[in-house]
């Protein structure tokens, strides 16, 4: 019987091919399926590409762009996407310079990714000088404009305001017969409803509390609403981390001291969960943080506090002090590489800046509109029988002009997840000391958020793009001069 | 009886250049070369550079790898994956054995639903498992405290998530992937010779004995790939605190793992360099455990 003749040692292989056949056979492959799938181009329709996020926003826009599409020679196809796509798919195509639609509605975190790197490598167009040539910096509210503002550039339309107010459940409440008007400071807050606490052990189903806080969750986000309440923050104007802020250490021990001290007012419904619901409708939390649009969430996901439940103006943190803050935010953004940036930038405004989308924006998704002028409507006006009828519109409009300025940055994300490490740390000091008093936590307060900063700020000032394009300069002992 | 006649394409001409095995390979090694050897390389290429956002990117050298070493949330996350590992495996595999050998016994009477219910949550989605534990361990609503505070008056405020991180993590796990890891023991528990074990019990050999001197060398070969595949496994750990923790790492960063902290820092600061850096980190960590996991079974079969 033959063996097989071995071939290896004179450049064949054992069927007799020479061995360069190989990679000549592969590379012929490639090409002819690279050819191929080039003779197929993807479907490409006539117009240009919108994205958004929000299923709500999707409703609101429908009959609007339909209503361009027929005035209009542009015709715009919108899709609804979920949010992590769309931030996906954005960054990707920013990165790669692949084509990605021209218009995009993005909320504050992934805009913020968005800016990273020089300012004329960002993927979005610079609208600067598109809105003050059109008198829109002078109409639209001030503060709505910062999160889209990355070293003095604006990249995006603002969609609203967010204004933040405390829900509260005025049928146990006006039972009692408190009058939350008395309440002017979130020590008032603890003294005035004090008396509606039913005292916690965690073995009763019926406790409850005054404030829906916590050390985890969404609750994170309520942090940053507080801290910029009371003049702290995240990030400054150049997107520089402030953690060590002293207003932020000042909330930081407030807060953790409501939740873990020994006068505990404060427990957790999370936010935007079934359970959370629940806890609020059995009344374990007397009072929420509720910014304009999570009354189209309440009204929608918690039928049964309807005509239960009223809405105050935050308590502030010292007399005479802010009585709103800021949660959440989106804004429409024109791509750099759009084909026809003036008529996206008329339909841009036909979306947001019209009196008519305002108003739907209002009736639909409870969200007032950033620009000022639309705030005598008097659709805000309406009473809101969810509200036990009060004007919400009106009560929104009044604090939106008292909204902190709220600044964003690539290190947004990073110095919130710091911010929840310090909460949890001076949570477990808060249990663990036996004395959670905020006089008593403000020094750990100090001393973690100032652990974090440093932190963070390795993170930054490794970035030898953010620091020459923010022109930081460190003093000896390393630290950011301000 | 005629034989059938042999076809000509299957012999090889002498001179003749065969395209035909190249073709048939072409397709793999296209898609090989483009979705796996190019994003290799450039990922190996993107460890050396500092990038943030579309258009900044510079050469680093070896600075991410030595900024690796100095990170503390670096080694966090390194502590934190390898404890999830070292949990996963030493509780997982055990325990799938055991159910393994249960459900193995030939009397068993409905064996086949048995396997069926154990398998059953390898089908869920991991997301899935992540939204169910979170409803189970939340605090004043979750179906642990409600259980505890019927039974006991337990505090049904008890942050179990905030306490226990980790065993937290490692109970979802093994609660999915047990059954998974236990399809492949009762795969090769199938294929021990029963004429050895019956020796062995003629030659009075009690269960424990048979177990360590019969099945176990049986079942080794299938023992070391399940080990090898749990520990690559345990080392993607991602979508549990990710679901659990609201895309955190959880409190103080217990629940931290490798790759959340590589997306942490690839998607969420922008740092695609240094994101690329913790993923060869894990590849190198990774390697480590494959070969001294192989050495290890090499010992033991030497023995």
């Amino acid at each position: 019987m033959a063996t097989p003749k071995d071939t290896s040692q004179h450049g064949t292989s054992t069927e007799g091919a020479p061995r360069w056949i190989g990679p000549i056979v592969m590379t012929g492959v490639a090409i002819a399926s690279a050819v191929l799938a080039m003779a197929f181009p993807a479907e490409s329709r006539e117009g240009s590409r919108m994205w958004v996020a929000a299923r709500l926003h999707h409703e609101i826009y429908v009959p609007a762009v339909e209503e361009w599409n027929q005035a209009h020679p542009l015709q715009v196809h919108m899709t609804l996407l979920g949010t992590q796509a769309v931030e996906q798919r954005m960054l990707s195509a920013f990165m790669a310079r692949t084509p990605t639609a021209e218009l995009v509605e993005v909320e504050r975190r992934p805009a913020a990714r968005a800016f990273a790197g020089p300012i004329d490598s960002v993927g979005f167009l610079d609208l600067t000088e598109r809105l003050r040539a059109d008198g829109l910096l002078e109409t639209i509210n001030g503060p709505s404009f910062t999160p889209w503002t990355s070293r003095g550039r604006i990249f995006g339309i603002p969609h609203d305001v967010h204004p933040v107010m405390l829900g509260y459940r005025a049928d146990i409440v006006e039972a009692a017969g408190i009058d939350v008007s008395q309440i002017e400071t979130w020590d008032d807050f603890a003294r005035v409803l004090g008396p509606l606490m039913l005292k916690p052990d965690g073995t009763k189903r019926d406790d409850r509390f005054l404030l829906n806080m916590w050390d985890a969750g969404a609750h994170i986000d309520v942090m940053e609403v507080l801290t910029l309440q009371a003049g702290g923050g995240l990030v400054d104007e150049r997107g520089v981390p402030t953690l060590d802020h002293p207003a932020n250490a000042r909330v930081l021990a407030h807060t953790m001291s409501w939740a873990f001290g020994p006068d505990r007012i404060a427990a957790d419904a999370p936010y935007f969960t079934a359970s959370g619901n629940k806890l609020l409708v059995d009344g374990f939390v007397l009072a929420s943080f509720v910014p304009d649009w999570m009354c189209n969430i309440w009204r929608k996901e918690i039928p049964q506090l309807s005509g239960k439940v009223k809405l105050m103006p935050l308590p502030a943190w010292e007399r005479g002090g802010r009585r709103t803050s800021v949660w959440g935010g989106t804004m429409l953004g024109i791509s750099r590489d759009a084909k026809n940036p003036d008529e996206l930038w008329e339909f841009a405004k036909h979306l947001y800046i019209s009196p008519e989308r305002a108003r739907d924006l209002f009736v639909q998704g409870d969200i007032i509109s950033p620009v000022r002028a639309f705030w005598t409507d008097p659709v805000y006006d309406q009473l809101d029988p969810y509200f036990c009828n009060q004007a919400r519109g009106r009560l929104y409009v009044n604090l939106a002009g008292e909204v902190p300025q709220r600044y964003n940055s690539p290190f947004s994300a990073l110095a919130l997840l710091r911010m929840q490490a310090c909460m949890t740390k001076l949570a477990a000091y808060a249990r663990t000391s036996g004395d959670g008093t905020a006089e008593r936590l403000l020094p750990e307060a100090r001393r973690l958020l100032k652990e974090a900063q440093s932190d963070i700020m390795r993170h930054v000032k490794r970035n030898r793009f953010f620091v020459e394009e923010t022109g930081l300069t460190f003093t000896d002992a390393g630290e950011v001069a301000r | 009886m005629s034989t059938p006649a042999p076809t000509t394409s299957s012999t090889p001409v002498p001179g003749r250049v065969a395209f035909a095995p190249w073709l048939l390979l072409a397709p793999f090694f296209v898609l090989f070369a483009v979705f796996t050897a190019y994003p290799l390389i450039g990922s190996l290429w993107l460890s050396t550079r500092q990038t943030f956002g579309p258009g900044a990117s510079k050469g680093v050298g070896m600075g991410n790898f030595s900024q690796l070493l100095q990170d503390p949330l670096f080694w966090r996350a390194l502590r934190n994956t390898l404890v999830f590992t070292l949990g996963s495996v030493l509780i997982q595999l055990p325990l799938s054995l055991l159910l393994a050998m249960a459900l193995n016994r030939p009397n068993l009477r409905g064996r086949a639903v048995l396997r069926l219910i154990m398998f059953a949550p390898v089908l869920v989605g991991v997301v899935f498992v992540g939204m169910m534990f979170s409803v189970i361990f939340e605090k004043r609503t979750g179906m642990l405290n409600q259980l505890l505070h019927s039974v006991s008056g337990w505090n049904l405020d008890f942050p179990w998530l905030e306490t226990y991180v980790m065993p937290a993590l490692i109970i979802a796990t093994l609660w999915q992937y047990v059954g998974f890891n236990m399809v492949y023991f009762l795969a090769a528990l199938q294929n021990v010779p029963q004429e050895l074990d019956e020796a062995a019990c003629m030659d009075g050999a009690g269960v424990l004995s048979r177990f360590r001197h019969v099945v176990l060398p049986a079942i080794r070969p299938v023992g070391t790939f399940v080990v090898l595949l749990s520990i690559i496994g345990s080392f993607q750990l991602f979508e549990l605190p990710y679901i659990l923790f609201n895309a955190t790492g959880g409190p103080d960063n217990r629940g931290l793992s490798l790759v959340l902290y590589l997306y942490q820092c690839g998607f969420q600061t922008g740092d695609l360099g240094y994101a690329s850096a913790i993923g060869w980190a894990m590849a190198v960590v990774l390697m480590g455990c494959a070969i001294l996991q192989r050495v290890v079974s090499a010992k033991g079969e030497a023995a």
